[in-house]
């Protein structure tokens, strides 16, 4: 019995082994079809109806691969007022419904998916994503690691203090005496770095506001638009208000590294703001003041 | 207290929703663990020495690195590396791919759970069904395999227990148990923004699952309690 199930185990292994075998040679032949279709085109061949689909399903262009798909994947994390849930449970808010008109506008159905902000870059660069739009800061990171839009939304990094100190916090020198909570890899942290205050990295902007509720830091940096949404009276963090503004940023959309798609974005941005879509979008979620000219 | 009152209705749903996840994750889990544990531990007691041995590496290498690892190789390395995102990026390919990372982990752990029960059936007992004149098949399943269930009830309750809270490791790829759900709430999700409580919340959820699964495993564990 046991050597029965000792060869059926091994079986398995072999088969699985197997199997990565397969997939691996199989690419390697759609590589060299690949190739051949381009040294076929290059020497201006008649091209068959099989070299043409050969050649719309290489990964040649982004564009092409989102439309050979039929949908456009969209990082996002819940974030109001760019990207979060109506009562209906409907992706809403500026980025949400401007990334729906994008994809209309490439022939493609838009697919919401929601990501662990750390991992952008891995869900990007692995394909399981198509961009992330998200209000995302154009740090220098964000824009080496992606193909970035141009600059849609204006941003700024905000100081979050308990309400009842703010008046002791009003300018960069007083925050030295302060320990401070930041998103890991977050613009906030950057603000945090070069101005060299003493810092503890979390995991995100709203771990951040904890801290500070919860008084294990004194002080949180965070978006302006997303301090006005989460904080002072109305909200869950009533005690906490927000003082100076460290920078100033804006936001961006972005692509794989390389990807034709962030052209195409750009060209949209120019048209939906010439003829006011745009700012009409902004205006149903309160952004407007924030849009950037295109 | 009032405001909590006023959101209680909304988290609820919300972490009902997320709980239901991190329950289809942790009964798949089990369901495909089990026989895959069996299966590996045979292979690591094989008397064929190199597949004994190339179990023992894959038991090693699972056991001794850490799930979340495994969770984030499993999920983006087919398109990271081999530019075949498998999965895709919906929520169905990121449960599969949690799916397959859990099983092929505790199947390893639940394999040395499973090797330590079968060996630890004294040597007699096999000897007697030889006695009697029993074929291997019948001692194993006979003999063997019922007294290593007993054996194994106390250690595999340990593991199903833990499994229940390691669930919430899968959020790192992105799935959307409890705690993701309950840390919504904190950044803002319908309606409800900076609301700490929801996340410390999802222990009741853990609690009362877990004291639900240690009455039933003890009844077994009791029930198994005919032979010493």
């Amino acid at each position: 019995m046991k050597k029965m199930f000792a060869t059926t185990a091994a079986l398995m292994m072999a088969l699985s082994l197997v199997g990565c075998g397969n997939t691996a040679s199989s690419e390697e032949t759609t590589a060299t079809t690949e190739e051949a279709v381009t040294e076929e085109a290059v020497a201006e061949e008649t091209t068959t109806e099989e070299a043409s689909t050969e050649e719309a399903a290489s990964a040649e262009s982004d564009l092409a691969y989102v439309q050979e798909k039929g949908t456009l994947v969209v990082g996002i994390t819940d974030f109001a007022p760019m990207d979060y849930k109506d009562e209906n449970g409907e992706w809403v808010g500026f980025d949400a419904d401007m990334a729906k008109a994008f994809a209309e506008s490439l022939g493609v159905t838009v697919e919401f998916v929601e990501i662990d902000w750390d991992n952008k870059i891995m869900e990007l660069d692995g394909k399981t994503i198509d961009c992330v739009w998200n209000g995302m800061t154009l740090t220098d990171e964000v824009k080496s690691a992606m193909e970035c839009s141009n600059a849609y939304c204006n941003n700024a990094q905000v100081v979050i203090v308990p309400a009842d100190v703010a008046d002791n916090y009003q300018d960069t020198e007083s925050l030295a005496e302060l320990t401070f909570a930041v998103e890991a890899g977050s613009a906030g942290e950057e603000q945090a770095t070069a101005l060299s205050l003493n810092f503890t990295p979390v995991k995100a902007q709203s771990d951040a506001l904890m801290e500070v509720a919860a008084g294990t830091s004194d002080a949180a940096i965070i978006d302006s638009l997303m301090a006005a949404a989460m904080v002072g009276e109305g909200t869950g963090y009533a005690d906490l208000t927000y003082t100076i503004g460290l920078n100033s940023e804006e936001y961006g959309v972005g692509f794989r590294k390389g990807s034709d798609l962030a052209a195409k974005l750009n060209e949209f941005f120019a048209a939906s703001y010439a003829d006011g879509t745009m700012m009409e979008c902004a205006e149903t979620y309160g952004v407007q003041a924030a849009v950037v000219e295109q | 207290m009032e405001l909590i009152l006023e959101q209680l209705p909304i988290v609820i749903h919300a972490l009902n929703i997320g709980f239901l996840q991190t329950l289809k994750l942790f009964f798949v889990t089990l369901i495909g663990a089990f026989p895959l544990g069996l299966i590996i531990a045979f292979g690591s007691m094989s008397r064929f020495k190199p597949l004994s041995y190339l179990t023992k590496v894959i038991v090693w290498i699972v056991r001794g690195t850490p799930l979340m690892i495994q969770l984030l190789i499993i999920y983006y390395f087919p398109g990271l590396v081999l530019g075949n995102p498998i999965w895709g990026g919906g929520e169905t390919g990121r449960f599969l791919a949690a799916s397959v990372s859990f099983i092929l982990n505790y199947a390893c752990y639940f394999s040395e759970i499973y090797r330590g029960g079968i060996q630890g059936v004294p040597v007699g007992q096999t000897e007697a069904g030889l006695v009697l004149g029993m074929t291997k098949t019948q001692i194993f399943f006979k003999v063997t395999l019922l007294q290593m269930i007993k054996r194994i009830v106390p250690p595999m309750s340990n593991e199903i227990i833990t499994l229940v809270k390691d669930t919430s490791l899968a959020r790192i790829i992105a799935l959307q148990e409890i705690i993701w759900a309950g840390q919504a709430f904190m950044k803002g999700s319908q309606g409800i923004s900076g609301a700490i409580w929801p996340l410390f919340f999802t222990a009741v959820y853990y609690l009362i699952c877990n004291g639900i699964l240690t009455l039933l495993l003890g009844r077994l564990e009791k029930k198994l309690n005919y032979f010493r």
